[in-house]
């Protein structure tokens, strides 16, 4: 198996699309910085204009822990789809270019190659995340500064700087596992689907409806409180003004039983198949 | 020894392969022919594992860690990196020794430069081909199969590739089993051939008792072809330069003899034979 990660690791060193992936989410960044810098503060001027008038905020409101929560938000479709195209990718490259028959007919078990695709896909997402956060904490500690933290969840939270950096980090954590549960639908799908495009709109389409059941109503409790869809935003629990820690520890972790349940389907339906 | 026996495969498209029995003994090189969409990669990846049969069976006596070693329709290759890290990539996964030193006496075995380091995208068809072989020789399997390998290759390539693969057998005591659906090419290196035919072995021999049993027409390529006597007596369509004759293989020697004495030059007097020939007529 660790023979399988390493050429893994290599395929994905070696492969341009992995940096073009890197490189977009860096633009998302980049993006949000640029609008921030010229627009952020006229924007928070007009909406806590009142406000301010009554409380006090420690520092400017336009400030790198808001700057976080903004690009904490590209986690509900720029940057699951960016990782879905890029882990489905592992799978359909290999269909499309013969390769996937070319390892088949090396002495190599079926299923410990599929699972070595899964374990890669969770290791580039994590390590996709913690650049992400990376990258956003230096830039936006650096040009915009410490501060108390604004979010609008049906109401107005604010969090002092403190308390919100705390809060984004395992905001960042908990997006990690949402992210990593796009990453292994997409290789299930990639499975199932095989061609590299068709897998793409696919992927797409699973993230949109997961997007549009998120907020709805499907009327049976378990499914509003455990279903798949319902546990993908609870990184967003964690700007709540009051945390519910045992919730968010549960949904992640159900989650991951996601994870594992689509990882062990993906496995068992790509040892089944015949491969040609 | 690679045998399969009885195999059967059905698609939702029809019925791929119809009861083959196919046996490859070590050293031997078989080759496979028939048209395109005879069943011969169905075959193909039946007898390597990719595909699982309806029925029938494949028997490898093998106890090495990959029996099997192959290309089907065409070597998938990692072209975004080159040979030698293609070959790290697929040694290192089945364990197989993948040092320099090893990587290099495997490009060497196949007639692979050491000094490409691009990308095998840049590579022409030949060199992937010889790639693909060097990843199917992998682990030293006992069995390979090359799947239309000379497709694409020009005749330099054809020849240095039915080289390598002749030297394999004789060298390495690998059993070979090759499909084509050339005849000239495959008739150059094989031992023995399977003909097949929407799904069935319709015909097999050793390859030259097979072809001779089939053979009835010659081209004859020499000087006033057209004006020969000794031709009057035979079935001949003329040619731009050669001119086509029907005969049984017996007859020529007395054919060329007899041209030689009407002063005819002959330069050249190659038998044909087509793929529908042996397809339509099995041995008997």
């Amino acid at each position: 198996m660790r023979a399988l990660l390493r050429a893994e690791v290599l395929k994905l060193l070696k492969q341009s699309k992995t940096y073009y992936a890197l490189a977009a989410i860096l633009v998302i960044e980049l993006l949000i910085f640029i609008t921030a810098y010229y627009q952020g503060s006229t924007i928070l001027d007009l909406l806590l204009d009142n406000l301010k008038q009554s409380f006090y905020f420690e520092g400017t409101l336009l400030n790198g822990n808001l700057i976080m929560y903004i690009v904490l938000n590209s986690l509900w479709f720029n940057v699951p789809l960016i990782l879905m195209i890029v882990t489905s990718g592992l799978v359909t490259d290999e269909y499309k270019d013969g390769t996937l028959q070319t390892v088949m007919l090396q002495a190599v078990k079926k299923w410990k190659f599929i699972l070595a695709k899964y374990i890669m896909a969770v290791f580039f997402t994590v390590v996709v995340i913690a650049l992400m956060m990376l990258s956003t904490f230096i830039l936006a500690y650096s040009i915009f500064g410490k501060g108390d933290l604004v979010v609008y969840i049906n109401t107005l939270n604010f969090f002092k700087s403190a308390d919100a950096f705390h809060r984004i980090c395992w905001a960042f954590a908990s997006g990690t596992v949402a992210m990593v549960f796009y990453s292994v639908a997409s290789i299930t799908l990639a499975i199932f689907i095989k061609d590299s495009a068709k897998t793409w709109i696919a992927a797409a389409l699973f993230l949109i409806i997961t997007n549009l059941l998120l907020k709805a109503d499907l009327g049976i409790p378990i499914f509003n409180n455990y279903f798949f869809p319902k546990l993908i935003d609870t990184w967003q629990q964690l700007f709540y003004f009051e945390t519910n820690w045992l919730t968010i520890g549960v949904n992640n972790a159900v989650l991951i039983l996601y994870c594992l349940g689509f990882a062990a389907t993906g496995t068992y339906l790509f040892n089944k198949k015949d491969i040609g | 020894m690679l045998t399969g026996n009885n195999l059967s495969k059905t698609y939702a498209s029809g019925k791929a392969l119809d009861d083959v029995t196919i046996r490859i003994a070590p050293g031997q090189i078989c080759g496979l022919l028939g048209r395109n969409g005879a069943g011969k990669s169905t075959l193909f990846k039946i007898l390597c594992g990719l595909i699982k049969p309806d029925t029938g069976q494949v028997i490898i006596n093998s106890q090495r860690p990959k029996p099997i070693g192959g290309i089907i329709e065409r070597p998938g290759l990692y072209n975004y990196l080159n040979a030698y890290d293609n070959i790290r990539i697929f040694a290192g996964i089945q364990g197989a020794p993948a040092d320099a030193e090893s990587i290099n006496q495997i490009l060497v075995k196949v007639g692979l430069p050491l000094n490409r380091k691009d990308p095998v995208r840049n590579f022409s068809l030949g060199m992937k081909q010889r790639l693909g072989i060097a990843i199917a020789l992998l682990n030293n399997p006992e069995c390979l199969v090359l799947d239309e390998p000379f497709s694409g290759l020009d005749p330099i390539g054809v020849t240095s590739l039915v080289n390598l693969i002749v030297s394999l057998a004789a060298n390495e005591n690998i059993a070979i089993l090759l499909s084509s659906h050339l005849m000239s090419e495959i008739s150059k290196c094989c031992h023995y051939l399977y003909v097949i035919d929407q799904g069935r072995i319709v015909n097999s021999g050793v390859t030259n008792q097979l072809i001779s049993r089939h053979i009835h027409t010659f081209s004859i390529t020499g000087n006033h072809l057209s004006t020969s006597k000794t031709l009057q007596g035979y079935e001949v369509k003329y040619g731009i330069n050669d001119a086509k004759v029907i005969c049984h293989a017996q007859d020529i020697p007395a054919l060329l003899q007899n041209l030689l004495s009407e002063g005819i030059e002959v330069t050249a007097c190659t038998p044909e034979l087509t793929l529908e020939e042996l397809i339509k007529t099995p041995a008997v």
